[in-house]
């Protein structure tokens, strides 16, 4: 153990991967979270576990990211994973065309493709649209998204990692244009007190302007939304999604014993306010429905909003033009603000790789030489968190 | 579409400040689709940020956000305010696990006495004549069980402060003895203890506030049919 003490901002998914591959290279890190932990965007994700096959197209990138982190996440959280593979289903003619483009793409990426027959896809799925041309299977699955972050805080805590929830970063503290610890507001107690740390490292995501703006910093975080849609059942075990480019309601992850359609894509200023378009959740019961018939008339259990951290400048509008991949980034070379470090971007699927990312950076800052070895270990169950 | 004012009445505890624990009142015009957990964050973001509640998924996956909501046992993000037709919703912590602060509960009380060895996979039960794909043996699934904690909250026995381990626990025991293939092994030791099943009183609450349809009672009613069993068993020589 050596000397230097890391704070963490943000109990998402990214705060969860980020102090565990801290405390697992040794240093001490404490996380401040303002609410309960995955109050923010995680606990809300539809829960896929992307092969990376949706961004093989125009992402490469991201889709390079999702797979190379879906194959090391069923190694160290099999727990946290319903491992049923998913088809994209072609419906219409121009989905047909698409296929081409699409199963080249995942070839570029290197993600697994099986191309099935409509009788094929229909054999594994009953309850697909039985007008579909062709589908394609590959490696996805389904996250439980509380769960799969409470395995890294639980490992990370069994190493003595400090986490802090129901604490909420007010400020930073700042000396000689070096931050050196935040001002924290303790809503158990409502009292307020100072914590020193070597590093501050943002990880709240969709919220990450908030925690810049306190150092008269930026970076470049726009909050996009999207709406899902839950209802009561399982059509199918594997995941479907529609076979063509990004789109409204083209993906159905089914998890435990609820179907989640989603989703749509905007963008807001603020992550807090993201509203509920009553459009929206009709368009998710329509378009899912094209691909599984079913949803059409399946009991509706909840809808809810949750807002992507996506990496992008002002202008964007939709969202949808944005990358899904990741960056940390130093606010010494962006703002000359020593002392802290923006992650975001990404996907619930490549948490461990955003935080091995921020970590090689904070190790950097600090003088630190320590590998990387999250990828070989398996996490301990969700339940020790409570231990 | 019409918007109703509807009042909100919540529990706030806050150890050493707000301690004895008081209500709170707070007002908000709700929608068609307002769930009790949009209100409380509504209220979060726009009246009082220092209100604390434990929340995450916003679809009944996580079990994070169970309350008593008018009284009863329920998950914020799947109860619709306008849907209880009462001008003032009351909102109060779980009962039976120790309180941290407002409406949140301690979870540590509620996994005691869960063993690390519990799988939280089964197998998936939809479409059984299915072919799987390749790569996949058989399709599994999460736990209906999200551990939200209705069932300990809404159960008279653990409100009585016994230290019975409570239908939570009891249920998962008997799923994993049906994972099992059936085979209880050591697992219904604690089932047949003295904190086990015989404490239940049958009042049936748990089952009946389960937002996951899991029936803890059916499961507790199942573990006593397999102690009796094996009871009787033991008293005629037989393993």
């Amino acid at each position: 153990m050596n000397e230097f003490h890391v704070i963490v901002i943000g109990g998402g998914g990214t705060g969860a991967a980020v102090i565990h591959d801290l405390t697992q290279r040794g240093l001490r890190a404490t996380l401040l979270e303002r609410g309960e932990l995955t109050s923010g965007t995680t606990g809300r994700h539809h829960g896929l576990l992307h092969s990376g096959a949706r961004y093989a197209v125009k992402d490469q990138e991201s889709a390079v990211e999702c797979i190379e982190e879906n194959l090391i996440l069923r190694k160290i959280a099999p727990e946290a994973l319903e491992l049923n593979e998913g088809l994209f289903v072609a419906i219409t003619e121009e989905d047909e065309a698409y296929a081409e483009a699409f199963l080249a793409g995942c070839e570029t990426c290197h993600i697994p493709t099986r191309v099935l027959t409509p009788k094929q896809a229909l054999e594994l799925e009953p309850n697909l649209n039985p007008n579909l041309r062709l589908a394609v299977q590959i490696p996805d699955g389904t996250i439980d998204a509380w769960r799969l972050p409470l395995h890294f805080f639980a490992t990370a805590k069994h190493r003595g990692a400090d986490i802090r929830p129901f604490n909420e970063v007010v400020g930073l503290l700042q000396e000689a244009g070096t931050v050196s610890g935040v001002r924290v507001l303790d809503h158990r107690t409502s009292k307020e007190y100072d914590l020193k740390g070597d590093l501050v490292v943002n990880a709240t995501g969709a919220w990450a302007e908030k925690i810049t703006a306190m150092a008269r910093a930026d970076v470049p975080i726009r909050p996009s939304p999207g709406v899902m849609v839950a209802v009561r059942g399982r059509f199918h075990n594997m995941v479907i999604n529609r076979l063509h480019p990004s789109g409204d309601g083209d993906i159905i992850v089914p998890q435990r014993n609820l179907s989640v359609i989603g989703t749509t894509s905007w963008v807001v200023d603020d992550p807090d306010k993201l509203g509920l378009p009553e459009d929206h959740i009709q368009l998710m019961f329509k378009n899912g429905a094209e691909m599984v018939p079913s949803i059409r008339n399946a009991p509706f259990r909840a809808a809810w909003s949750a807002a992507r951290p996506l990496i992008g400048s002002k202008g964007a509008d939709e969202g949808r033009e944005l990358s899904r991949t990741f960056k940390c980034f130093d606010h010494k070379e962006r703002d000359n603000v020593e002392g802290l470090v923006t992650i975001s971007g990404g996907k619930a699927t490549t948490l461990r790789g955003m935080a091995e990312t921020t970590v090689d950076v904070v190790c950097r800052k600090l003088g630190l030489d320590i590998p990387c070895r999250t990828k070989e270990e398996v996490l301990l169950p969700y339940r020790a968190y409570y231990d | 579409m019409a918007e109703n004012l509807i009042r909100f009445k919540i529990f706030r505890y806050k150890p050493g400040t707000i301690d004895p624990p008081r209500y709170d009142i707070f007002e908000l015009s709700v929608g068609p689709r307002t769930t009790v957990l949009d209100a409380l964050d509504e209220i979060r973001v726009d009246q009082d940020r220092t209100l604390m509640f434990r929340h995450s998924c916003h679809h009944a996956s996580c079990g994070t956000c169970g309350f008593k909501i008018n009284g009863r046992e329920g998950l914020g993000c799947v109860t619709n305010v306008l849907e209880l037709g009462t001008e003032e919703v009351v909102v109060e912590p779980l009962d039976g696990l120790s309180r941290v602060v407002d409406l949140v509960v301690d979870m540590a009380d509620f996994f005691r006495d869960y063993s690390p060895d519990w799988t939280y996979l089964q197998d998936s039960e939809w479409h059984p004549q299915a072919a799987t794909p390749e790569g996949v043996d058989h399709y599994v699934r999460f736990e209906s069980c999200i551990e939200c904690g209705a069932c300990v909250s809404a159960c008279p026995v653990t409100a009585a402060g016994s230290f019975y381990v409570g239908p939570a626990v009891l249920a998962a025991i008997n799923r994993e003895i049906g994972k099992n293939d059936g085979r209880p092994g050591s697992l219904l030791d604690l089932a047949g203890s003295e904190r086990g099943v015989w404490q239940c009183h049958s009042a049936f609450e748990c089952s009946a506030v389960c937002p996951s349809d899991v029936d803890p009672a059916g499961h507790i009613m199942a573990l006593r049919r397999q102690l009796i069993r094996q009871k009787v068993r033991s008293l005629f020589g037989m393993k």
